[in-house]
């Protein structure tokens, strides 16, 4: 087992390697980059920004351009590139003027909360949804909840968000929600449950659009992995033997269906992060995903690249998290 | 079962011309109701994206105009045509004379119908190019700010024949008409959104900005993956390995970010846009392609096929292509509705397509502020029509992966 971990995590520092390679390559062909703030519309940033986007690109010429103003190698970039990262210095935010890093730790915990809580639901209901699908195969309950989970998935999250905003977060038609944040005003003054429950009313909308597209793939997966495992010879024996049918269903073919659906996780998780771009702009959330739209909007360069690692990286450690989890589950697999 | 060996013939009926294992599926699939609404649908909005410059647009077809010399014909629709418009023209007409064309050949016998092919498709191809560059060099995009309708109204011309949806996209009804945020009247069969502008015609114009993104990056992204998943497939070893290790990085970065990275460095005029969906979509195709070519690579007539010492390129792309593509194609229905959806939410987020030019996304962004000042009414219809557009692209999709399955044959 340690082994095997030991193997999957060296395994995970080549792909990072090569991704650090592809994001500082697409950073480099930037236009503009090398020339003071010259890529910069006036109108876009105010004058104490342009001035900042102004030192910043000196000093970033002070990456390019050692002290004798002779160009450093392409190569050497990268290394100091790489070398500051592991010193945790992301750069500085150009719009916000503030440590990359310290903006990521603060955001970072929001959108990991509302991902985790995302994907407990996708399991909550997909998982049983599957399974009732693989149970009535062909009837009516397979057929509705096929196309209803296609219908679902095919609901373009910005049109289910503005709409539920819309109409339940507005004074106008019903005022159910709030429309906005994670907190209300005075959180101060609030009881651990009061808290817990403000919470729970404000991400509603933003968890139910984060995870209503991911029923579909996920229950048909399982409902596959289900049928699958339905004919298999120890189901039949089994049953042959007498256990009732439900104990042949959750126990037996559960058991061995929950496989894929660890493999699952990782792939939705990819989706999940890039999805929260989506919803916490809508649902105005001081997350990952606004932070990268509104670094997008500034071209916050520093900002930028450092999200596409940081994103990158947690998907990477998920992957690893869940081959781990496969390998504990099932010693059959290996690595190879 | 006694000739079998001696005189073997194809059991199929001489009239009816042989067919591909992909035509087949394409049979299969469009059996059920609601794929066949659903193709109608994807139809519709391809055709509509083609033809809305003669659909919704402030010109008029024709009109007579008073001048110095007496009553005068003019053309302003077709004066006003954009570079664009012409483009897109040519393209639809490649697309539809290569259809006809292989509708015709049909008939013939293999080996001549494979030439004629060649030689038509190199004709129509090359004549399409020569034509877009000679329009993209000569022609000049004029701005003609004629008030046509008051120019009837006025009788300074008559005769005028406008289009079914007498609004152009970026136009706005003056101030004074108070028609902002109208809901729908006879004058306006959608209502006006935020600007005094036509919903009914922006949305019309829209649906070739999701179409065209929509299948020209998918085409982008298709090309890419099949090179990638043709060479790991075959040539395996060193090529697949790294091959592999692109694809994984590629696929690790989430995709929206990985888009949005490109957009704040590269621009978001439509054709970066294009090129930007293209370059991060093109994993899925080649993982596919590197799993059917590491299959069929080893059966008996790619075998064959190097032992009689055919050429690299040939094996690949005539012997190897066709017959490991149709789960590509299956899988190139999804990635349309995925480009169609990530191009509308780049517009609703502020970072796609630039205004005026109208995006379903865009408009649902521009229906107001959901919080406090809402016109559901402008939110609708762009809602609806893009959720249709990705909903049938992906009852297509399924309807395809079902008809392949070979576990569902029938």
């Amino acid at each position: 087992m340690l082994n095997y971990i030991i193997r999957r995590t060296l395994l995970m520092f080549p792909t990072l390697i090569g991704m650090t390679f592809i994001i500082f390559a697409v950073i480099r062909m930037a236009p503009g980059l090398t020339t003071a703030g010259g890529s910069f519309a006036p109108g876009m940033l105010g004058a104490h920004q342009a001035q900042l986007a102004e030192e910043h690109f000196m000093e970033r010429r002070l990456h390019l351009v050692n002290r004798n103003g002779k160009p450093i190698p392409l190569v050497m970039q990268y290394v100091n590139w790489i070398d500051r990262i592991l010193h945790g210095d992301l750069g500085t935010s150009i719009k916000f003027s503030e440590p990359v890093t310290k903006l990521v730790m603060q955001r970072l915990p929001v959108t990991l909360t509302i991902n985790i809580i995302s994907l407990i639901i996708i399991y909550l209901v997909a998982v049983p949804g599957g399974l009732l699908a693989a149970i009535y195969r062909g009837r009516f309950m397979d057929r509705a909840f096929g196309i209803g989970s296609l219908v679902l998935y095919s609901l373009p999250v910005i049109w289910v968000g503005s709409m539920a905003i819309g109409f339940l977060a507005n004074p106008e038609y019903l005022n159910w929600f709030p429309s906005a944040g994670l907190h209300a005003t005075n959180t101060s003054h609030m009881s651990y449950f009061q808290y817990v429950s403000d919470y729970a009313w404000h991400i509603t909308l933003p968890v139910i659009c984060l995870s209503y597209g991911g029923f579909a793939y996920l229950a048909k997966q399982v409902r596959g992995s289900y049928l699958e495992n339905l004919f298999m010879d120890f189901t039949r024996t089994a049953k042959a033997k007498g256990l009732p049918p439900s104990a042949v269903i959750l126990r037996h073919v559960t058991q061995n269906s929950m496989l894929p659906m660890i493999t699952i996780i990782g792939m939705t998780v990819p989706g999940l992060l890039g999805g929260s771009v989506i919803v916490e702009k809508i649902f105005s959330i001081q997350g990952m995903g606004q932070l990268m739209y509104q670094a997008t909007y500034a071209r916050d360069l520093p900002v930028i690249q450092s999200m596409a690692l940081v994103t990158a990286a947690i998907t990477l450690v998920c992957y690893l998290l869940v081959d781990i989890a496969y390998h504990a589950v099932d010693p059959r697999v290996t690595y190879d | 079962m006694t000739e079998l060996v001696g005189n073997l013939t194809l059991e199929r009926p001489a009239s009816t011309p042989p067919r591909s294992y992909w035509s087949m599926a394409v049979r299969k699939m469009l059996r059920p109701w609601l794929v066949k609404l659903s193709t109608l649908y994807i139809a519709l909005a391809l055709v509509i994206s083609v033809l809305v410059p003669f659909l919704a647009s402030s010109k008029p077809y024709c009109l007579m105009v008073r001048t110095s010399h007496g009553w005068v014909t003019r053309y302003p629709l077709l004066a006003d045509l954009t570079t664009r418009d012409d483009l897109s023209f040519v393209a639809a007409g490649l697309v539809v004379a290569l259809c006809i064309a292989w509708r015709l050949t049909r008939g013939l016998e293999m080996l001549s119908r494979r030439r004629i092919r060649w030689i038509i498709a190199t004709v129509l191809i090359s004549a399409a190019v020569i034509g877009s560059v000679a329009i993209g060099s000569l022609h000049q995009n004029r701005f003609d700010g004629t008030d046509y309708r008051a120019l009837v109204k006025s009788g300074a011309a008559r005769g005028a024949i406008f289009p079914p949806i007498p609004w152009g996209y970026a136009e706005m009804e003056p101030l004074s008409q108070n028609a902002i945020n109208q809901l729908p009247t006879w004058k306006h069969w959608l209502g006006t959104d935020r600007n005094g502008r036509d919903v009914l015609s922006r949305m019309l114009w829209a649906s070739r900005v999701a179409m065209g993104i929509g299948f020209v990056s998918q085409a982008i992204a298709l090309t890419l993956g099949i090179i990638v998943g043709a060479m790991m497939g075959y040539f395996g070893g060193i090529f697949d390995l790294l091959g592999m290790r692109l694809v994984e990085m590629v696929e690790a970065i989430p995709t929206f970010f990985l888009i949005l990275t490109f957009i704040a460095i590269f621009g978001r005029s439509i054709l970066m846009i294009m090129i930007i969906l293209g370059v991060t979509g093109w994993t899925g195709y080649a993982r596919f392609l590197r799993a059917e070519f590491l299959r069929i690579r080893q059966l008996d007539y790619i075998v064959a096929a190097r032992a009689g010492g055919l050429p690299l390129w040939r094996i690949m792309f005539r012997h190897m292509l066709p017959n490991g593509l149709t789960p590509v194609l299956v899988s190139a229905s999804f990635g349309l509705a995925g480009a169609v959806t990530i191009e509308s939410s780049l517009s609703y987020l502020g970072v796609g397509v630039r205004p005026p030019t109208p995006s379903w996304g865009g408009m649902l962004n521009a229906a107001g502020n959901p919080a406090t000042v809402f016109h559901w009414f402008e939110a609708l219809p762009p809602g609806l029509a893009l959720f249709l557009a990705v909903l049938a692209f992906n009852i297509v999709g399924e309807a395809l992966r079902d008809a392949i399955d070979p576990k569902s044959l029938s």
